[in-house]
Parts: C-alpha cells; structure tokens; sequence
C-alpha cells in the first residue's frame, strides 16, 4: 500500500501538471511543469520526502527502462537519419566538447571572482 | 498465400499484439543488457542503447510490426512524466550544496547550456540538416524526458533526440575525463558541473566515480541545465 500511495502522489501531481500545461498559453512540457510542481511542494514543506521517497527512488533508479519504446520508434524514422548518421556524430562531439569547456570555465571563473570579492570586502571591513 | 490462417501464424498474432508482449520484449532486453554491460564493464554499452537495439533487431528478425510492439510500450512510455517529475526529489535531495553554490553552479549551466543549443543550431544549418531534425538535436545535451518534450514542442523526431541524447551521454562518459586532463581542471565543482552539463545522467555515472563533489555537482547540473533549456527553447 506504501508504494501504491506514493505512486498516486506523484501520478497526481503529474495530472496537475498536465492541465496546468494545457492551460498556459505557451507551450512548454508537462513533465517539466510536473517537475516544478513538486519541487515546490518539497521546498515549501507540503510534500514530505518520506512520503514519495520509496517510489521516487524506484523510478530514478529505472529511469532507463522507461525510454526503451520511445527509442524503439526510431525504427520508422530511420529513412530519416539514414546517410546523415557519420554528421549527427560528429556536432555531436563537437557540440560536446565546446559544453564542456564553456560551463567548467564558467564555473572556475565565477568562483574566482566570488573569492577576490570576498578577500576585497574583507581588507575594507 | 499471405494471410493464410495457419493455427500457428494465428498464435503468433495472438501473442504479438498483446500489450504484455511489449512490456515483456523491453525488461527482458532490457536486463539482458544491463547483464552484459555489468560482465564487460564497458562505458559504450550503455543498457538503454543495447535494448533499443535489441529490440529493434527481434522486431525486424520476427517480423513483427512496430504497431503491435508499441501496444505494451506505450504502457511504459506512460511512466515518462512521472520519471521526470521525480528529478525533483533528486534536485531537492542536493539542495543545500545547490544553495552554497548557487551563483557559479547557475552561471556554469546556463553558459553550457546556452552552447550546446548555440553549437548545435549553427552545426546543424552548416551541414544543411533539415529543420525537424535540427530541433532534434537542439536538446541533445539535457536528461532524456527533458529533452523528449522540449524536441516535441520544437517539432523534433523523439525517438531521434532520444538516440542522440543517449550517444551524447556515452561519449561524455569516455571524453570528459580526458577534457579535464588536457584542460587541467581541478576544481571538483566546475568539473562536476560541466560533466553533468553535457552529458546528464550518463556521464554523472562517470563523475560519481571521480568523487563525491563531482558525483553531486554533476546531479544537480541534470537538473539545472534541464530547466534552463526548457527556458532557453521557449525563446527559439
């Protein structure tokens, strides 16, 4: 029954995603605006992690799994990709690499920048 | 004579076309998969890349029609959302290291994230990709049900984001470590952030091996890189 009530928790809140994303005059995924959702009501409290904790895990540790059919389906698209599959690997590695360096540059950056604003406050106080 | 109704052609049918087939074809690939991923230990096997084949190969072998495989996958497409909407307790889980770190960790994601859509979108018009294939491609280096929907909402192929979200992923697990010796980065936060960045929950396995902080660091880059591009696509 545990698992059952966690299930309908988190079934729940992704329903209320799903009208709130057919209400918004913009389209964005449910799933994300379910994601929202519920980090909302673990933040504020509402949502206790205990009480979705057994099935979240559940979920996240089979995450995988529930990609198979989505995957699948790319055998009816293959005329699709066929012949162009050597160019999607190589922006792939490309694109890849250049996420890479931009977001560990970033970060090292910024943090340098928090630490000299930090030591320069230090030496006026 | 096609369509003859041979009793054993008539079973064949009867089987195929009931949604447990679907269901059963997928955990079973699915844990053939991880079962040779686990004996080889090899980063290029991923187990969702493995029981895609899997299944495509049987499929094609047996002849059976995508149509009638889908029936029980749609059962498990269905757990998609739900697998989204939990990341958030994962991101809730990391909270406190994402509120220490807040400002670098937002500037490092949204900094790739803004890359790897900007890197993509001009790859792609370079190598004269259409634009359907284009906007699947855009998401390519967020999680998996993130990146599903915003491929939908651009009018993207998903089965194709899907692949390449996978392939992207396998290919940060093997390039990361090498970037960040020839790029000598040391700092546990900017490279955890930048592992989980550009290749979300699959190169995160390889920064957890790394460290704790990596391990972590990358985590939360799942989600906040994945929120960020939601953001970022509804500008496009």
């Amino acid at each position: 029954m545990k698992l059952l009530k966690q299930l309908g928790i988190i079934f729940g809140i992704c329903l209320v995603g799903e009208g709130i994303a057919a209400i918004l005059p913009i389209s964005f995924p449910a799933s994300v605006i379910s994601m929202f959702l519920m980090l909302l009501l673990l933040i504020a409290g509402i949502l206790k992690m205990e009480h979705v904790k057994e099935a979240a895990e559940y979920l996240i540790q089979n995450m995988a799994f529930f990609f198979i059919p989505a995957g699948v389906a790319i055998m009816e698209k293959y005329d699709l990709v066929k012949g162009k599959i050597l160019v999607l690997f190589v922006i792939c590695v490309i694109t890849l690499v250049l996420t890479f360096l931009a977001a560990a540059f970033t970060v090292k950056g910024v943090i340098r920048l928090q630490e000299k604003l930090r030591a320069k406050r230090g030496i006026q106080e | 004579m096609q369509g003859t109704p041979f009793p054993e052609w008539r079973l064949h049918m009867e089987i195929v076309s009931n949604p447990l087939f679907g269901v059963v074809l997928s955990i079973l690939t699915f844990w053939f998969a991880k079962w040779i991923g686990g004996k080889l230990k090899w980063s290029v096997l991923n187990p969702l890349l493995l029981a895609i084949i899997f299944c495509i190969v049987i499929l094609k072998v047996f002849q059976i029609p995508l149509e009638s495989y889908q029936v029980g996958g749609d059962m498990i497409s269905m757990f998609l959302g739900p697998a989204t909407a939990v990341l958030a307790y994962s991101i809730y889980r990391q909270f406190a290291l994402l509120k220490k770190y807040l400002i670098p960790v937002v500037c490092g994601c949204l900094a790739g994230s803004i890359t790897s859509m900007l890197s993509a979108w001009i790859l792609c018009d370079l190598f004269g990709l259409d634009e359907s294939l284009k906007a699947s491609m855009l998401p390519k280096s967020v999680t998996t049900p993130i990146a599903i929907g915003i491929s939908e909402q651009l009018g993207g192929i998903p089965s194709v984001t899907v692949a390449i979200v996978i392939v992207t992923g396998i290919l940060g697990s093997v390039l990361c470590p090498v970037l960040l010796k020839i790029f000598r980065i040391q700092n546990s936060i900017a490279a955890g952030i930048a592992i989980g960045t550009c290749s979300h929950a699959v190169g995160t396995t390889k920064a957890v091996e790394l460290g704790e902080v990596e391990g972590a660091m990358s985590g939360i880059a799942i989600g906040v890189s994945g929120i960020l591009t939601v953001l970022l696509s509804l500008l496009l």
